[in-house]
């Protein structure tokens, strides 16, 4: 998908900064299965660039083309402006954390964040100082002489990332580095992620699943697909402007009903008719409308577009989710006030919350 | 030729060991008041107890008795001096076995060490060809690792006389070998009787087990550690000397074992790749039970044995705490 020119121009000290890597054309089958369908992508210096899709859709993959250990099958990998498509993974001045850490088993701490700098001949005090500064960066000062067997989760994620920065990379690869964590500590390893990146200055190249995890940390989320890349933006922008029905559903929660763009600005469905602020879909086009859970205002009986019966009302903390089934589809809507089940309401939204989209190609996107 | 006495106090003692068998089932039962899972290893217990413990503890008692069963370390002193007993005879009938010519009989001991170094030169041999085998085999791009792995197992579906009756009609002076080399007008050489046909079939016989344990470390080791070196900068040799081997020592340890184990108690092979040439520990203690009829020294011999076994066993412990070598034994 070459015509992902995506405006990052919300990001213009990004634009600032060059290209470090660039990734052209890349393709890469296995045994006669494309798991890379022709890839194209930038990343800029400093930038925290997000590799964000469901398992299968290629991320890891494209992590590991740039990390050196696959050769794609077709493309070339650029970095700093050499070509570095077949240089292997040890040659490249680039580091990664691994999944599950692949802590080595048979070092204790100190000796696992060592191991890079001992392969360069770093003189033993020098080994020492920064072993100690990268203990201290990860708060872990004092865990040097442990066992990594002996760590929980938590901490030997960290030192994962501790024997990956005191390289000093270019750009810090990591895949799903927090997957194996629980919910709390995850949240605070995201925060910590990010001001480490932030202070460093470093490149950082995330691969998740987990959409929310992308959103709080990326200065740019690619999402991705079925080996393809199907929008490049920052997280409000993909967020708001969701480029097809995938991405939106994939990005947060989404109603996603089908439409008819009757003209410029007007949108038909669930037999209403809606004022929307989207153009250029021609006349009478079938298209995917998508409305967030939120954006969707409880009204009464009278006054909505549309009235609805509540089906269901789950509580989930800072609001209601209630199932509200209205024109024949069941809508998800998210709200702070509660309507008991059984109850009739109005629902209404604001033109600027209706997003209009291109009905997807399901070929295209598998 | 068998001279099995079993001494007297064996059958009240063997009487006594079921009976205290039958009531320590009897209380279990009891006490757990109804069958409970572990009594299902009540007969294990017994038949470890009959098969493994009291043999032992007969060896133990022979090596320490006369023939008569009467306390001695005799038996012990007739290792370090083989002839102890024929020069305790000649003392006996008032003559000096020193002037007559005798002295220590050093056979028994230049045998232990000559097994000993036997064992050694096999597994270093073993290990500096199994660990390259297994690595070849372990490799996820090669694909015939699969089937290598069953063509070594192969030949172990055979019994080892027969395979090493085998390697007679390849290194005969009229086998195999000698009639290639003669045909394409070489000499023919000497290859069998002497120490070098027993080491090669010792290492035929042993190499399996080497390969075998390194493989499976290998095989299951995550590639993401090697992935994890190379990322840090490691080439791939120091990739595979900084992690691989490192992590793959627990199967080395355990290959050490297993051949290291066999290959000293090793018998039959001597005598038929070796001829009369050369004896090992094994054949030393079978001769001295079967053909010398003298339970005793040979009770002695094999309690030697035993203890050397378990030393290298807990010297080997500490190379590999943790004891996963010895889940293969």
């Amino acid at each position: 998908m070459a015509d992902n020119n995506v405006s990052r121009a919300e990001y213009v000290s990004m634009e600032e900064q060059p290209r470090l890597i660039t990734l052209n054309n890349i393709s890469k089958e296995y045994d006669g299965v494309t798991v890379l369908d022709h890839i194209n992508l930038y990343i800029r210096k400093k930038e925290f660039v997000t590799l964000l899709g469901p398992s299968g859709c290629g991320k890891t993959t494209t992590l590991r083309i740039i990390g050196g250990f696959e050769t794609p099958t077709e493309g070339t990998v650029i970095f700093d402006g050499q070509d570095i498509t077949n240089l292997p993974a040890y040659k490249r001045r680039v580091n990664t954390v691994f999944q599950k850490y692949a802590l080595f088993p048979h070092l204790n701490v100190a000796d696992n964040i060592a191991f890079g700098l001992k392969l360069k001949k770093t003189p033993k005090d020098e080994i020492a100082r920064k072993v100690d500064r990268m203990l201290e960066l990860v708060n872990l000062s004092g865990y040097g002489k442990r066992s990594v067997e002996s760590l929980s989760g938590g901490q030997q994620q960290r030192i994962a990332i501790a024997r990956a920065l005191v390289n000093e990379p270019e750009v810090l690869l990591l895949d799903e580095p927090l997957g194996a964590l629980d919910l709390k500590l995850r949240k605070e390893m995201q925060l910590e992620l990010k001001s480490m990146q932030q202070r460093l200055g470093i490149t950082f190249l995330y691969v998740t699943h987990d959409q929310e995890e992308a959103l709080t940390m990326s200065d740019t989320i690619v999402v991705m697909r079925g080996g393809r890349i199907l929008q490049i933006g920052t997280p409000k922008g993909i967020y708001d402007e969701p480029k097809n029905a995938f991405v939106a559903n994939f990005i947060g929660e989404s109603n996603i009903v089908p439409g008819v763009m009757l003209k410029d600005e007007l949108v038909e469905f669930c037999g209403a008719r809606f004022a929307c602020v989207d153009e250029g879909f021609g006349e009478n086009a079938e298209v995917d409308v998508v409305i967030r859970p939120e954006d969707i205002v409880l009204v009464g009986e009278d006054v909505g577009h549309l009235t609805g019966v509540v089906r269901s009302v789950l509580f989930k903390g800072v609001h209601y989710e209630m199932m509200i089934e209205a024109g024949g589809i069941l809508w998800k809507v998210h709200s702070t006030t509660m309507e008991p089940e059984g109850s009739r309401v109005g629902l209404s939204v604001v033109p600027f919350n209706i997003h209009i989209m291109h009905k997807m190609e399901e070929a295209n996107a598998k | 030729m068998t001279s099995f006495q079993a001494p007297a106090w064996s059958v009240p003692v063997l009487i006594a060991a079921f009976v205290i068998f039958i009531g320590l089932v009897i209380f279990y039962v009891i006490k757990s008041r109804g069958i409970r899972r572990p009594l299902f290893a009540m007969p294990y217990t017994a038949w470890v107890a009959l098969f493994t413990v009291i043999p032992c503890l007969l060896i133990a008692y022979y090596a320490f008795t006369d023939a008569a069963g009467r306390f001695t370390l005799d038996n012990f002193k007739s290792f370090w001096d083989s002839d102890y007993e024929m020069n305790r005879e000649l003392i006996e009938m008032g003559m000096d076995p020193a002037e007559l010519g005798f002295g220590r009989g050093t056979v028994n001991v230049d045998t232990l060490v000559y097994s000993l170094w036997m064992a050694l030169l096999c597994t270093v041999i073993c290990l500096a060809l199994g660990y390259p085998a297994a690595y070849i085999m372990a490799d996820r791009e090669f694909r015939l690792g699969a089937t290598i792995v069953v063509l070594f197992i192969i030949p172990m579906w055979m019994n080892f006389l027969l395979r090493t009756i085998a390697w007679m009609s390849l290194l005969e002076d009229n086998g195999l070998i000698n009639n290639f080399l003669a045909s394409i007008g070489l000499p023919r050489l000497r290859l069998m009787y002497n120490s070098g046909a027993v080491l090669m079939g010792m290492i035929y016989n042993y190499l399996p087990f080497m390969v075998f344990p390194i493989y499976n470390v290998l095989n299951k080791m995550d590639l993401k550690y090697s992935e994890a070196a190379m990322d840090l900068g490691a080439s791939p040799i120091k990739t595979f000397l900084k992690v691989t081997l490192p992590l793959s020592l627990p199967g080395v340890v355990s290959g050490i074992t297993m051949v290291f184990m066999p290959s000293v108690t090793t018998f039959f092979i001597p005598r038929v790749l070796g001829g009369g040439n050369t004896e090992m520990f094994g054949d030393l203690i079978e001769r001295t039970f079967l053909t010398a009829n003298n339970w005793n020294v040979g009770s002695a011999l094999s309690l030697i044995m035993m203890v050397l076994i378990l030393l290298s066993l807990g010297l080997l412990r500490k190379v590999d705490p943790e004891g996963e070598g010895e889940g293969m034994l």
